[in-house]
């Protein structure tokens, strides 16, 4: 009965595992019947040549941004969803529509928004440029900020960013994106993590003299709040490790390989310029990441449970 | 807790609209666009239904047709011209081949294997369970690239098989119907093998209907993960048009845009994103529940 799951798991999981390990250490390219050995020097390099360097930076910053933001919002709008009183599932529906929408095709629609000259972001950001109190808020200068020298009144006199163009704002362009399409899911997890919180705890603290939200907040839904967060962490970590839709769609790993994620640069060395054995190296790096992060997580979250 | 003050509640919920501003902003464009003119389209102007001014098709005045014949409006053109430009509709039923396929295969592999891990007795059932438990680790499109060089080494690059196979085990819907099965009572086995089922029957005469929720709640998980899917199919499909799913579709009209093509592109992306959208506002808790699988782990 269970043969037929042995024999794909093996076949499909397993041996692919092997197979890039193998191939690592060669210089293969596909169509070429035989293999040369090449032993560690694919490891070498991509350890040692600045395109790797980049792609290195490139995945850890984007992880670095993606995760804190996606978990943050997920949590503050659990938060205030949870609390409300009218509307709940009016707010649950629309943040969670993006995850259910193809990313690509919403990454295409975004660079269009995006677009510097007929985009309707850098259409907006540049009519509110002509309306003096939307200008005001926008510069900060209500809190007495000089406008001409912050990024809005700047960008006012010298045009909006490229975005994706441009390369101080292209992965922070892609990371926006992502972090749009995979807060709803971290806020869905919250949610579920906030309503099996029980009522009694908070009833407990008020008497104890907790009455503040923020102090509850720390004292109680915080810490209850832990398998959770252990779990929304890292999955959003794994998930963002493996970037590529938008990445190939809307910058090929560009401007100056400022958005160089792994599963790119795994596609482009290895499926466009057939360099097997290369890619197969950044596989195994990256295999590496992706099973000690689940193991992390399913380490931490069994001790969060035999905890509690 | 806290008591409840008005105020708060209203502030709370200026805060939430602006996100949903923002989280509807993208839906809004392309819906919009893919109503629009391309001379709306490029200044920016009319609302968000656009005039529906008639419009000339200038594809089809180069083919030589009259005038009269080629007056259209930008909806129409729009839809039309997504539909007859790039063949989508093969790229959507491509992708129900595809997305059912893969889910119908998880199920028949997954179930007895689930079943045999959690009720029967067996010589190497603890070392099984391991490796489902290691595989667990191993996301597929990590390893795509081996997974590439052996479908190309057999020859099955650029086939439906190559879009299907890899996906054919799910590791996580072994593991699912594994705990759920758990929690079936054994009597309920021990009558059925009384009345003389076969094991294989009673996977599928007794276990599959009390997993029903399970399993919908993993169809959901499955189907929209394979819909949506573009990183695998972008690496199997290289060249076969007739092969394409909707986002491979999508990105190929990109592709050949030459920036007047923003109307039709939307529309195709409207129809793509559109199935799921609406089957998810229809069934929202089961959508949630499928979705969030992995958060039950």
């Amino acid at each position: 009965m269970v043969s037929p799951a042995i024999v794909l798991m093996v076949i499909i999981l397993l041996i692919p595992v092997v197979v890039a390990l193998v191939f690592s250490f060669s210089s293969y390219s596909l169509g070429s019947n035989h293999i040369e050995w090449v032993g560690w020097d694919n490891y070498q390099r991509l350890f040692s040549r600045s395109t790797y360097q980049k792609m290195f930076s490139a995945t850890l910053a984007y992880v670095a941004i993606v995760v804190p933001f996606s978990v943050a919002l997920g949590l503050g709008a659990a938060l205030l969803i949870h609390s409300l009183r009218f509307a709940q599932d009016f707010y649950k529906t629309i943040y969670f529509l993006p995850v259910m929408a193809s990313l690509l095709a919403m990454a295409i629609v975004w660079e269009f928004a995006l677009h510097p000259t007929i985009g309707i972001i850098n259409d907006t950001l540049a009519y509110a440029c002509d309306k003096p109190w939307l200008y005001n808020i926008f510069t900060g200068s209500w809190y007495g900020t000089d406008p001409v020298t912050s990024w809005y009144g700047n960008s006012c006199e010298r045009g909006f960013p490229l975005w994706l163009g441009d390369k101080s704002y292209a992965l922070w362009t892609v990371a926006f994106i992502s972090i749009w399409q995979a807060f709803g899911f971290n806020m869905v997890l919250y949610l579920a993590g906030l309503s099996s919180v029980p009522r009694e705890l908070y009833h407990a603290s008020e008497m104890d003299g907790v009455s503040s939200a923020w102090s509850q907040f720390w004292l109680v839904t915080w810490p209850m709040l832990g398998p959770t967060t252990v779990f929304v962490v890292t999955i959003t970590m794994i998930r963002s490790f493996q970037v590529f839709d938008t990445v190939e769609a809307l910058t090929q790993g560009g401007p100056v390989k400022s958005t160089y994620v792994m599963m790119y640069a795994i596609y482009e060395k290895a499926i466009q310029q057939n360099l097997v054995g290369m890619g197969s190296a950044i596989t195994i790096v990256f295999l590496i990441f992706v099973m000690l992060l689940t193991l992390l997580q399913h380490l931490l979250v069994e001790r969060k449970v035999h905890y509690s | 807790m806290n008591h409840y003050s008005p105020i708060k509640e209203i502030a709370k919920h200026a805060i939430l609209l602006v996100g949903a501003l923002i989280v509807i902003l993208p839906f809004y464009v392309m819906l919009s666009y893919s109503l629009k003119s391309p001379k709306e389209i490029e200044t920016n102007s009319g609302g968000f239904w656009g005039a529906q001014a008639p419009m000339v098709d200038e594809y089809c005045v180069k083919l030589g047709k009259p005038a009269g014949q080629c007056t259209t409006t930008p909806i129409v053109f729009n839809y039309q011209s997504a539909f007859k430009k790039a063949p989508l509709l093969r790229y959507l039923m491509n992708g129900v081949i595809v997305t059912f396929s893969i889910f119908i295969i998880q199920v028949i592999v997954s179930m007895p294997a689930a079943y045999a891990l959690s009720k029967l007795r067996w010589w190497g059932r603890e070392t099984v369970f391991n490796m489902v438990l290691f595989s667990l680790l191993i996301p597929v499109h990590a390893i795509a690239l081996p997974l590439y060089v052996m479908l190309s080494k057999i020859g099955l690059v650029n086939t439906y098989a190559a879009l299907i196979v890899p996906w054919t085990i799910s590791v996580f819907g072994i593991f699912l119907m594994r705990q759920f099965f758990k929690t079936v009572p054994d009597d309920l086995i021990d009558a059925a093998r009384m009345d003389g089922m076969s094991e294989y029957t009673i996977v599928w005469r007794v276990m599959l209907p009390t997993a029903i929720p399970a399993l919908i709640a993993f169809a959901i998980f499955s189907v929209v993960a394979h819909w949506n899917d573009y990183f695998w199919p972008k690496i199997v499909i290289t060249g076969n048009q007739n092969l394409f799913t909707p986002p491979l579709g999508l990105r190929e009209f990109r592709g050949g845009a030459d920036g007047s093509d923003w109307g039709p592109m939307m529309a195709t992306a409207t129809v793509i994103v559109i199935p799921l959208i609406v089957a998810f506002l229809l069934a929202q808790k089961k959508f949630v529940g499928g979705i969030t699988l992995t958060g039950m782990k």
